[in-house]
């Protein structure tokens, strides 16, 4: 046995930690981001010339602004205002803001390419803004958005890497300890690579049985 | 005193600078079928929009049902729901099959259950000859059939009127006389309807009476053949000088 792959069996305990902390992070960020992504997807399209304004605004600052910035800026900033916040909630907070961001820009895309008489028609049969939105607009534009949502939820796992910076124990922030225990650096970020690679694959090719599922006649989602 | 179910008086309708509906005046009865013709940017479309208030006119009145609908704080979901609205390019949910284009609004607007919802919606379908297609999705169907499970999108929620809006228009001949056919079998069903349109086979065959509009305003209303043939205002005559002989 290498002496490396000696100290992988010998961490392994160690890196389940981290990858278990990896992978809740991303799940829970991924669902967060995605109902917040919602939220702000509909307060764009709201009446209200204010809100759509200050929505606009949220969605272009943290898409223009680094997420690394997000999260020091609450774990190492806040406490100097007296709030102390775990790493995890931190994360949490930090990367639901931003991949909000984001998924709200998806469905706006998706959403511009939605018939306009389609919602015309239900507004003429009688449905509310808030009942358009939920029975013809979303459905349609999640729809629509599958690959890059989908494509955002591998981004959320490769993203946690970052968290090990404001100190979470996810995977990477392990892999970072057996290297610079045993200086094997290459073989170390490897592993990593790997792991983040596999974990990958179970998304896209989850990714690609909800494509199959929600698939519709006439309707590209791809 | 016999009470119209619209009413239409003196509407006007501004966009910006241009005024499109120059003081319209028209009625329409129940169990009555009249059809809007004219040049194409007359206003016709634009009327039936201010009728159920899809576009806010900027002055007039538009009374349904001996109400005035275009006073401040009335119910326009209420009004609407008493609307079919047939559009010209269909404008069906194309995320949901046929059966539930036309369930969607029996079980969240009329709030039946999905078990009443599809049986209405079943035989609205068979009315129409649409009951084979339900389970298809839009973009599964020929212009013809989405035409006509259009209908009965609108034809489900049991409307007081229905407004047809150029239901022909983008159909080739043969998919247009599938929904012409649909439409005069309303029309026998003494369904009660405005429809605006360009096809003078259609307005022959479903009309009571045809309105005829000229930039903004209503010139004439006649019944089809009167209008249609030798006409003495020579700008009508000249609008139909083009239809093929229907006689």
């Amino acid at each position: 046995m290498t002496p490396f792959l000696h100290d992988l069996l010998a961490y392994a305990p160690q890196m389940l930690t981290g990858l278990k902390n990896t992978v809740l992070l991303m799940a829970v960020i991924s669902v967060t981001g995605f109902i917040g992504g919602i939220a702000v997807f509909y307060l764009t399209l709201g009446s209200g010339k204010a809100c759509r304004k200050w929505t606009e605004r949220y969605i272009s600052f943290f898409i223009g602004t680094p997420l690394l910035v997000h999260l020091f800026l609450m774990y190492y900033g806040l406490p100097e205002l007296g709030l102390r916040v775990s790493p995890f909630w931190v994360s949490v907070v930090g990367f639901t803001l931003n991949v909000s961001a984001y998924n709200a820009r998806y469905l706006m895309t998706a959403y511009n390419g939605l018939d306009p008489m389609e919602l015309e028609a239900a507004g003429a049969q009688g449905f509310t803004a808030p009942e358009v939105f939920r029975f013809v607009i979303l459905p349609q534009a999640l729809r629509l958005s599958v690959p890059a949502l989908t494509n955002q939820v591998i981004q959320n796992l490769k993203d946690t890497s970052v968290a090990f910076l404001i100190q979470y124990g996810d995977f990477f922030s392990q892999i970072q300890e057996i290297a610079s225990t045993n200086f094997e650096f290459f073989k170390a970020y490897l592993t990593a690579g790997l792991v983040y690679l596999a974990l990958v694959s179970v998304i896209v090719a989850a990714a690609r049985v909800l494509e199959r599922r929600i698939a519709l006649p006439g309707f590209s989602a791809t | 005193m016999k009470m119209a179910l619209i009413e239409v008086k003196n509407l006007v309708k501004r966009f910006d600078d241009k005024t499109v509906l120059k003081g319209v005046n028209v009625e329409l009865d129940q169990g009555q079928v009249k059809v809007i013709m004219g040049a194409s940017g007359c206003g016709k479309s634009t009327l039936l929009r201010c009728l159920n208030l899809l576009v806010q006119p900027t002055s007039g009145q538009v009374i349904f049902k001996g109400e005035d609908v275009t006073r401040p704080g009335v119910d326009v979901r209420r009004l609407r729901q008493q609307i079919g609205f047939v559009f010209q390019h269909f404008a069906l949910y194309r995320h949901l099959t046929v059966q539930d284009n036309v369930t969607l609004g029996l079980t969240k607007l009329r709030k039946m259950t999905a078990r009443q919802a599809e049986e209405k919606a079943f035989h609205e379908l068979e009315r129409v000859g649409m009951f084979e297609h339900r389970h298809k999705y839009p973009a599964q169907l020929s212009g013809g059939q989405k035409q006509r499970a259009a209908i009965v999108r609108a034809l489900a929620m049991d409307p007081a009127v229905l407004f047809l809006d150029e239901p022909t228009s983008s159909l080739d001949p043969e998919m247009s006389r599938e929904v012409v056919t649909v439409i005069n079998r309303l029309y026998l069903d003494n369904v009660t309807m405005f429809c605006v349109t360009h096809d003078a086979f259609l307005a022959k065959y479903i009309s009571d009476s045809v309105v005829f509009m000229d930039e903004g305003r209503v010139l004439e209303e006649d019944i089809a053949e009167r209008l249609f043939y030798d006409h003495p205002n020579p700008r009508i005559r000249e609008f139909f000088l083009g239809v093929i002989d229907l006689k």
